[in-house]
């Protein structure tokens, strides 16, 4: 799996660079105009390049993560500079809502202590105070 | 910290050591300064019990809280959507969940604000007692044992100590607020309100107002558009409400209202540099070829972060204009 992330990741990256020979600019930036996403992140404008780099990370990551490719670039195209900058190389370990956990016993045991206490919320049959 | 716990019974071992030393610790953790503390002593202002029981309900399928929850906020702003569309939109099928950003991208792309609602209670109250239903990312679990999981925050009640929740497959769910403060901190206190464009939130923040407004300009130009007017009539002094939409007109082609907001924007401020330039180009594209030449020169004068910008509008209008 690393093996192959890695080198998907590493294709990412060589398309990303020859795309930015097509285009080096944001999609909503004008020439001549400084725009306002760039005026409310001063900083950002000077990341334009790493911006775009970062996007097509994301995009690669989503689609290996199994979003088809086109919705994988419909989603990310709605990402902002900075969302994209959160995302990338990020993806793994930020939070899904999904309800995902694992089975043990343990876990089951802990968090039942936990929730009898009211700190945590998983066991709907358990009343909290 | 890993989402999927790992399934080796050595990792178990460790993780019930981990588990016995450190529940004194969260224990402790969870005593330390909640918010519902303050809530209850009164001084908030808020109704004492509100709830929007009118809010739809969606029940989720296994793992699809995050569509589930947006199609519940979405129907409320006035886009009735279901969850099969949303899906499509925010599930990440390697992650078996859907992460927090894609969440308000998704809102974007359906035209509608993504407005992140303050990190505090009685914020998210207040939204509820507006009207505003609210989605909340909670860590169900433990932040070593994390179980993330969206909800809407539907109602509150002071004096029982409780908050209501569209959550999962139960319409409602009636949660000690001490008890979802903490699933909540867990959660990064995340919360997403779910505006039609122009529509202000209870607790409008300028700055929070416009960075959300500017992220839909990639999906909604209208609906940026539309934001950026209701900043402007909400906060009439604010220099970044008037550039924003001066460049949300340029970018729809409007030049006369672009030009109107960035002189407004200089009236506020003299000196903005960005607002001299994107005026010298907005005149330069109607051929007013000397005021725009005098705005692009103040620009540079004035100089700042985007002086290459400058120069590039000011070799622009030197090049296009005709000689005198």
């Amino acid at each position: 799996m690393n093996f192959f992330r890695l080198h998907a990741k590493l294709a990412c990256h060589i398309a990303a660079a020859c795309m930015l020979f097509v285009s080096a600019y944001a999609p909503a930036a004008h020439a001549g105009i400084v725009g306002t996403e760039a005026l409310l992140n001063a900083e950002q404008s000077r990341a334009t390049v790493n911006a775009f780099l970062a996007r097509e990370d994301v995009r690669g990551q989503l689609a290996m993560l199994g979003v088809d490719p086109a919705q994988a670039s419909l989603r990310t195209d709605a990402l902002t500079d900075s969302e994209v900058q959160a995302l990338a190389d990020r993806i793994d370990n930020l939070p899904a809502g999904g309800d995902l956990i694992g089975a043990a016993v343990f876990v089951f045991l802990v968090l039942l202590v936990t929730d009898l206490l009211g700190l945590t919320d998983v066991f709907p049959f358990v009343k909290k105070k | 910290m890993p989402i999927r716990p790992a399934h080796s019974s050595e990792k178990h071992v460790q993780l019930l050591a981990a588990a016995t030393l450190s529940l004194p610790l969260i224990v402790l953790q969870g005593c330390s300064s909640l918010q519902h503390r303050q809530l209850a002593s009164g001084m908030s202002g808020l109704p004492p019990v509100y709830e929007l029981e009118a809010t739809p309900f969606y029940p989720q399928e296994i793992h699809h809280c995050g569509p589930a929850a947006l199609a519940t906020v979405l129907e409320t702003a006035g886009r009735k959507t279901d969850v099969d569309e949303l899906t499509r939109l925010v599930y990440l099928p390697g992650r078996e969940g859907s992460l927090a950003v894609e969440m308000a991208a998704a809102v974007r792309r359906l035209g509608y604000l993504p407005y992140p609602v303050p990190p505090e209670l009685v914020a998210l109250f207040d939204e509820i007692a507006h009207g505003h239903p609210v989605v909340v990312l909670q860590n169900l679990g433990l932040s070593w044992l994390p179980r993330w999981h969206y909800a809407v925050a539907i109602g509150y009640d002071l004096a029982r100590d409780e908050i209501t929740l569209r959550s999962g497959t139960h319409r409602s769910v009636l949660t000690n607020i001490a008890t979802f403060e903490r699933t909540w901190r867990r959660g990064d206190y995340w919360a997403l309100l779910v505006l039609p464009p122009g529509e202000m939130p209870a607790r409008a923040d300028a700055a929070r107002y416009l960075q959300a407004a500017a992220g839909l300009e990639r999906s909604n130009r209208e609906a940026a558009r539309r934001s950026y007017q209701a900043a402007v009539e909400r906060w009439p002094e604010n220099l970044m409400a008037w550039m924003a939409l001066g460049n949300g007109a340029y970018a729809g082609g409007d030049r006369d209202t672009a030009a109107a907001a960035y002189r407004r924007a200089l009236s506020i401020d003299d000196a903005y540099a960005p607002a001299y330039n994107n005026l010298a180009q907005t005149l330069a594209d109607r051929k007013q070829w000397s005021e725009a030449e005098a705005m692009s020169r103040r620009a540079l004068e004035i100089g700042g972060a985007y002086i290459e910008d400058y120069q590039a509008t000011l070799d622009g209008i030197l090049r296009n204009k005709p000689p005198d």
